[in-house]
């Protein structure tokens, strides 16, 4: 290094001797001393760039010129500061927008569950084509059978969703509860942070043994760290907490109290399971369906009411982001989009500048810098722009972060399976910022070397030539930059196409009519402790008589215009209940076949407070009791499926494999979209809940008053009843059905977003264009004048120069469309991928839009003044 | 601005001109505008060699350990920096020499027949 530094030194002194030397060579020679010296530094050369080139040998060079660049690059920035302040902003915007997004892809689609082995997990359904269910919980019985004869797992897991009731902590509380076979910690690897998990043994038999979740530990527990080895009461039981789960495996269970399923109660538990496999390594996804089916086949035969079932597998890791994927794709996509029309935008930017740099291109080479040299120095200016870009488009997301999370659900439903996985916070993380630096560096290199490879194609000559008179781009650069500005147009369209079908469509949805009046209903659940042998709610009739009792209790609530209790309420998500049924009248269905619908319980006033329109017949009454001649309600898709050109009324449903009495139809009522806006309704029978109690059901309410007033008064009512009795899933309907259009409408107002900003891009872009045209043009434009020609003519040929742009990126933005709006097309409801209406609307817009931004210079070229313009010569 | 002569010289193909420095110093240690004036008067002043250019290329032998340089006096009696050619530096001459003359003959044998074709 010491050696390198004093060899550069003494280059100089070498360098002036050699000099000497050859101009005194050429005095002996008979030259003037300042002949002989002038030929001396002709045939030595260009002494700068020897000494360049020497320095350079001396490898560290590179980044002294770096610094070099980085500094003079600054100067740049800083006299140009108008360009400087917009190229910033446009990159904060493209690259904020990006940053913001991938915060939301982190925290979803990156995320790694925390288990072991993630990667292996499978979620085990089973679905019924015949009924088209197609992800319904499997029984404790399936569970046994799998778990016996399939080959394909390492092991598989059983849990139950639940809820259950803790008192005697203060006031009762309803806790998200998980019920697991006891492979529940071996299965995760999990590592409790204080006590155990369950024991494989501990399976035998029933063992009243709880673990908590992380944040009910530290909520209700204030994190004491010697809460295991303690009791708490659980629906009335008596439980010893053996163990605290750690903090993240909320984000695949978020359960506040765990417990465990022996044996025997497996065999018992009906449907809605939920089951997990870990495949064995080297077993693929369609190896371990085609096994699970042919076991489903088997079960069939062994078990006929399972006839027509069979097993779906889908990678857990899947199953979670199922829902916001198609959603994010789109939203990185249009972002990916956002950023390249900055991109475009800045790099037209500076080509304008380096028209107005050329000279100093010029004479940089002139004296010697090295093409590469100036492509590095443009380099290094992009960067830096793209660098503060990027630290204004970091603050942008962080902001913009926390923006995103009103609009990301944290509870997200999965698909067709009445379930929901919960999504944590999204934040602004270490891979974020990291993601942030690389994309400004891809930005400043893409917009960089653009304009570099533009002003290189310069001539040296020619430019020096040129002298004082205005550089013009040439041909070359004007298709460049108007390359750039139809391509921008082209992206923008694109963008503005998708935002314009998701606004259709969103409105599609809202307009859609669920079958029921949703606005001003809250509901909230209650769940009857059933499990402690000494329970009073264990009889069905009292279950009954229980919820008659919270209903009269609330129904004197002011304020309350009405209230019922359902067993499932529209849109929830909450739960499933489905069935068979025979129609008594109709000839017996070959064995094997069934009819099947979507049972709810209901109490009488359900079908007035949710305004669910009653067709034909009656509704239920107080009457309609467990004493009286059992009665059901049908909606109208299942009296025109089943009873197409008949008279329900008077008719009798049966159902099968219970010694149950026949029910009469005596009403009919209108459908209902029970699982989405975009699913059709489904054939539903609904029972009067005295005559088929429940121990879970959700309270309905009608008031215009805002929840959290009347929520007291409604919490009181039912503990005047019970008064350890929690109530849960407070919910009004408007949150349930924001909830299941969240995907739709985080797409839908994005995509409005960065649509509005690519427009206003590309409009910008226009604009920068045609003002450059025009004032390049100036002297033309004179002479037209001069010649005669109309100012009209004049503006018509500017904006037709701008609309040409325009037409053209429209073109292309339409060809793009067509390929790409298929993206969006899960996310759409009631429009087209490819809507004629919104295709041409858009067009016209982006064309009216490319116009207005033409009109300034448009104005301009029309106000020449043939003489100044002339004069200019 | 370039005279007949001038026309008539060659410019140093790429990577030639570190190959004559090192035969040029195994005649014995020189100083940078020795350098020069042997490579022209050697070549007959055929060889055209931008002075300025043998400097990056002294660096870069140095660099590479084929000379070193010491401190000396000239033949008039002034400092000067002496370039001398190392041990490894006349192997890499001899290895050199020997790829240039399989270039050379390799170019001559493309090339002989356009010339007889174009005496004939």
């Amino acid at each position: 290094m010491r050696r390198r530094k004093h060899m550069l030194e003494e280059l100089d002194q070498d360098i002036r001797d050699h000099i000497e030397r050859e101009s005194q060579d050429n005095i002996e020679r008979g030259m003037s001393p300042e002949e002989a010296r002038y030929a001396a530094m002709r045939k030595f050369g260009n002494v700068t760039r020897v000494k360049e080139e020497t320095r350079e040998v001396w490898s560290l060079i590179w980044l002294e010129q770096l610094l070099e660049d980085i500094s003079f690059g600054l100067r740049i920035l800083h006299k140009n500061f108008g360009f400087t302040a917009v190229a910033v902003l446009t990159l904060a915007l493209g690259i904020g927008a990006n940053t913001a997004i991938f915060n939301v892809v982190h925290a979803t689609l990156l995320q790694p569950l925390p288990t072991r082995q993630a990667n292996r997990l499978v979620v085990i359904w089973v679905n019924n084509l015949v009924q088209s269910w197609s992800r319904i919980g499997p029984t404790g019985q399936d569970y046994l059978d799998w778990k016996e004869q399939s080959k394909s797992f390492d092991d598989l897991f059983l849990f139950e969703h639940g809820t259950g009731t803790v008192t005697g902590l203060g006031e009762p509380e309803q806790v998200a509860g998980l019920r697991v076979t006891t492979n529940f910690g071996e299965f995760f690897g999990i590592k409790p942070v204080l006590g155990r998990t369950f024991r494989l043994d501990e399976a035998g038999s029933r063992h009243n043994f709880a673990i908590l979740g992380y944040g009910y530990w530290h909520r209700r527990f204030a994190s004491d760290p010697s809460v295991a080895g303690r009791g708490m009461t659980l629906n009335g039981e008596e439980y010893t907490i053996i163990g605290v789960l750690p903090a993240d495996f909320a984000a695949l269970f978020p359960a506040d109290v765990v417990v465990p399923f022996d044996t025997d109660w497996v065999k018992r538990v009906g449907t809605d399971l939920g089951v997990f496999g870990r495949l064995k390594p080297g077993v693929t996804l369609r190896q371990a369906s085609g096994e699970m089916n042919v076991i489903a086949g088997r079960i069939a035969t062994a078990r006929p009411s399972r006839k027509g079932f069979g097993a779906v597998l889908v990678p857990l890791e899947a199953v979670r982001v199922e829902y916001l994927r198609p959603a994010l794709l789109v939203l990185l996509v249009a972002v990916g989009f956002v950023l390249l029309i900055s991109c475009a935008n800045v790099a037209n930017l500076m080509l304008a500048r380096s028209v107005v740099r050329q000279r100093e291109m010029a004479i940089r080479m002139a004296l010697g810098a090295g093409r590469l040299r100036l492509i590095r120095q443009f380099l290094a200016e992009g960067t830096m722009l793209a660098l503060l870009g990027g630290t204004a488009g970091a603050l942008l997301a962080v902001w913009s972060t926390d923006l995103l999370n009103i609009f990301v659900p944290s509870r997200i439903p999965v698909p067709n399976a009445a379930d929901a996985v919960t999504l944590p916070g999204i934040h602004m993380s270490g891979t974020a910022v990291a993601f942030t630096i690389v994309i400004s560096l891809l930005t400043g290199i893409v917009f960089g070397v653009i304009p570099a490879l533009q002003s290189l194609r310069c001539n040296v000559n020619e430019s020096l030539k040129e002298g004082g008179r205005g550089f013009s781009i040439g041909p070359s650069g004007h298709r460049t930059r108007s390359t750039l500005v139809i391509v921008e147009s082209a992206l923008a369209f694109v963008l503005v196409i998708g935002a314009g079908l998701m606004i259709k469509s969103f409105w599609h949805l809202l307009e859609a009519n669920p079958g029921f009046h949703p606005d001003h209903l809250l509901t909230l659940r209650i769940k009857l402790p059933t499990d402690a042998k000494s329970s009073e709610y264990r009889e069905p009739r009292q279950q009954a008589a229980t919820f008659q009792r919270f209903l009269a209790s609330v129904e004197a609530v002011p304020g309350i215009q009405s209230a019922a209790f359902a067993e499932i309420v529209p849109l929830s998500q909450d739960d499933m209940d489905m069935g068979y049924f025979v129609v008594q009248e109709d000839p017996a269905l070959p064995p094997g076949e069934h009819l099947a619908a979507d049972y709810r319980d209901i109490t009488p006033n359900y079908f007035a407070t949710m305004g669910i329109p009653l067709i034909a017949g009656r509704s239920f009454s107080e009457q309609d009791n467990l004493d009286r001649p059992r009665v059901v309600v049908i909606d109208e898709m299942l009296a025109r499926r089943f009873f197409p050109k008949q008279d329900p009324i008077g008719k009798h449903l049966q159902i099968p494999d219970a010694t149950r009495p026949s029910r009469e139809i005596v009403g009919v009522v209108g459908g209902v979209r029970d699982t989405g806006f975009d699913q059709q309704p489904r054939p539903t029978i609904y029972f009067p809940s005295l005559q088929s109690p429940d121990q879970t059901m959700s309270l309905v309410l009608r008031t215009t008053l805002p929840p959290s007033a009347v929520l007291p008064a409604i919490k009181n009512a039912i503990w005047s009843v019970d008064k350890n009795q929690p109530v849960f899933a407070v919910r009004s309907m408007d949150e349930i059905i924001s909830g299941i259009v969240s995907a739709q409408r985080l797409a839908f107002l994005l995509l409005g977003v960065f649509a509005f900003l690519a427009l206003a891009l590309a409009a910008i872009g226009i604009y920068g264009v045609t003002s450059y045209l025009v004032s390049e043009r100036t002297h033309e434009i004179g002479v037209r004048i001069a010649l005669g020609a109309q100012r009209s003519d004049v503006s018509h040929l500017v904006l037709g120069h701008g609309a040409r742009l325009a037409g053209i990126g429209v073109i292309g933005g339409v060809v793009a469309a067509f390929a790409l709006t298929r993206l969006l097309s899960s996310l759409l409801f009631g429009v087209s991928a490819t809507d004629p209406l919104t295709f041409v609307v858009v067009a016209i817009l982006l064309t009216l839009i490319a116009l207005a931004a033409c009109y300034i210079p448009a104005r301009r070229a029309m106000r020449v003044d043939p003489v100044v313009a002339l004069r200019c010569e | 601005m370039s005279t007949k002569e001038d026309r008539e010289r060659i410019e140093l193909l790429q990577g030639t001109l570190d190959l004559l420095i090192l035969r040029t110093l195994l005649l014995g240690p020189a100083h940078g505008h020795a350098i020069a004036k042997a490579i022209e008067f050697n070549s007959e002043d055929v060889l055209q060699v931008e002075q300025g250019s043998l400097y990056p290329a002294l660096h870069r032998l140095i660099k590479r350990r084929w000379i070193s340089v010491e401190e000396g006096t000239s033949e008039n009696n002034r400092r000067a920096k002496f370039y001398r050619l190392t041990p490894k530096g006349r192997r890499q001459l001899a290895v050199e020499t020997r790829k240039w003359g399989k270039l050379a003959g390799a170019i001559a044998r493309i090339l002989r027949p356009t010339e007889q074709e174009s005496e004939s």
